[in-house]
């Protein structure tokens, strides 16, 4: 089995290769779970990068959809999309177009750890990147406390994607290296379950686990 | 004059440099369509827009259609384009203005010597338009009322800057809470008394050589249907302080490493060029030279490629 170079920390082409086998691991185990909705490799100038989606949950559980309308529809005054929010009072679910989460897993050209970039793809933008936003709808309440310690408006924050230069939530990766190599110890490990291993410590807290059908050994 | 000196007086000057901004209320925002006052400041080009809008706010609040709009749906364009408020002021003014950028001069002429016969050239003042409606969320972080997303967003810049620099962001981390209240009110309040301890701090960690540069380049797309307009491509890299042992890294090896197809020669630009402050860079600068005396404030050498004609 091949080490891993410089860990705690991922070499560009220890961390591509770990996307590639995370998404043919998917590719293969897809119809066993209805966790995530698709796992695909994104290629950027010479550059992967990993996106998983999955379906938003609590979007049309409102605990604030409500008061979330009316501040958007005061701001988007001159909107086309003013009328679909009309709508959308009276039909919550969003008429087949799926609102989904999007986690964008990037290695730091910094720490030279993954970073997770969270965002929400809604047809109608009802979810945009605000603190808001994140403790509405991403964040499961028994989370909140952990998000909220660290930095200065905690641990997960907005930032521009490094990719696409919008807006989105990040996880802060400064601790990430100690996180990993703390739940590591002195094990050998691979590319691909350093990935999994990272999924499962930092993915929770914004609603990202890795579906168990995924885990399974892969038959030959 | 010793190199320090030099390093301390540039500082200074990159500190002391300003953009006059002749910002106007978008109309659909104005009671009165298109009556309302400009505002004019002269603004650091090191600091932030984001730190503005307190100001921006009291000024045009009485000309609002909707006066009870908060601070946080200001948002700032230059001809349709929004600028991202967590840039600074001069990189923005470099990437957006047009303005052409001043070449390196030659290096016995005094310092403080004006041209005025370029002046008809630049765009200045740099018009702005304040919008307090219709944000755009794609493409802006939100501000918040209490300063909290521009500090956020600055202090995640200067603990990556810290972690390149020093391979462990351990200087960030053991800043005092009051180290890092200073180094934040200096920024906030463009005070050089309060930020440069704290800087100096930054930049010069105990025990240890620089070990990478912080150094972020900002590519302008061409305009297409896919991109809107403005949009920037990031780059960033490891940028090693020496290339081998004793010799530093030059602007020319590092851009001519990171963008080849941009940068075919390490010595001489030809096709693009690199602009910080206003300037273009000589390729010959060495790098951590540059980043000791006129990074921004969050430690980053942000730099505009342009394209040459």
């Amino acid at each position: 089995m091949e080490t891993l170079s410089a860990f705690p920390h991922l070499t560009t082409s220890e961390f591509e290769d770990a996307c590639t086998t995370l998404a043919a691991r998917y590719d293969q185990h897809s119809l066993d779970q209805n966790e995530w909705q698709s796992v695909e490799l994104i290629y950027q100038y010479e550059a992967k990068y990993l996106r998983i989606t999955k379906p938003l949950q609590t979007c049309t559980v409102g605990r604030s959809t409500d008061k979330d309308q009316h501040t958007r529809s005061d701001e988007d005054e001159d909107d086309i999309e003013e009328l679909e929010d009309d709508d959308d009072e009276v039909l919550p679910t969003t008429g087949g177009l799926e609102v989904l989460v999007v986690y964008d897993i990037l290695l730091s050209p910094v720490y030279r750890v993954p970073v997770l970039y969270i965002s929400i793809a809604d047809p109608q933008h009802r979810y945009p990147p605000t603190m808001q936003t994140l403790y509405e709808h991403l964040i499961p309440s028994n989370f909140e406390a952990q998000a909220q310690s660290g930095g200065v408006i905690g641990g997960i924050s907005i930032q521009d994607h490094p990719a696409t230069n919008r807006p989105v939530f990040f996880i802060h990766p400064c601790q990430t290296a100690e996180a990993m190599e703390e739940s590591v110890g002195r094990r050998n490990i691979t590319a691909e379950e350093y990935l999994i291993l990272w999924t499962g410590a930092l993915g929770k807290c914004v609603g990202l686990n890795v579906p168990l059908a995924l885990m399974q050994q892969n038959e030959v | 004059m010793s190199s320090r000196d030099v390093t301390s007086r540039l500082r200074e000057r990159v500190w002391n440099g300003s953009i006059p901004l002749e910002i106007r209320l978008q109309n659909k925002d104005c009671r009165t369509y298109e009556n309302s006052d400009p505002y004019l400041i002269q603004f650091p080009r090191l600091s932030y827009l984001a730190l503005l809008i307190h100001k921006l706010h009291a000024f045009f609040a009485p000309n609002l259609i909707f006066p009870d709009a908060p601070p946080s749906d200001i948002w700032l364009s230059y001809e349709g384009v929004p600028l991202k408020w967590h840039y600074p002021l001069g990189l923005l003014y470099d990437l957006y203005s047009g303005a052409e950028p001043a070449y390196p001069p030659d290096t016995t002429s005094p310092p403080h010597k004006h041209e005025a016969s370029d002046d008809e050239h630049k765009p200045l003042p740099w018009r702005l338009t304040v919008h307090f409606s219709a944000f755009p969320t794609e493409q802006l972080v939100r501000l918040d009322n209490e300063d909290k997303q521009i500090h956020d967003l600055f202090i995640q810049g200067v603990k990556e800057a810290d972690y390149l620099r020093t391979g462990t962001g351990k200087t960030v981390m053991f800043l005092s809470k009051e180290d890092s209240t200073q180094l934040w009110d200096g920024v906030r309040t463009h005070n050089f008394t309060l930020y440069n301890p704290i800087n100096q701090k930054l930049l010069n960690p105990q025990g240890v050589n620089l070990r990478h540069l912080p150094v972020r380049l900002y590519l302008p797309h061409a305009a297409s249907e896919d991109t809107e307009p403005g949009s920037l491509r990031v780059v960033q890299s490891l940028v090693r302080a020496e290339v081998s042992s004793r010799q530093p890294q030059t602007i020319g090896m590092a851009l001519n490493t990171i963008l080849p197809t941009l940068f075919p020669s390490r010595r001489s630009a030809l096709l693009a060029q690199a602009v910080l402050h206003g300037a273009v860079l000589p390729l010959n600068a060495s790098v951590e030279e540059l980043v000791r005396a006129v990074s921004y404030l969050d430690g980053w050498l942000h730099i505009a490629v342009v394209m040459m004609a």
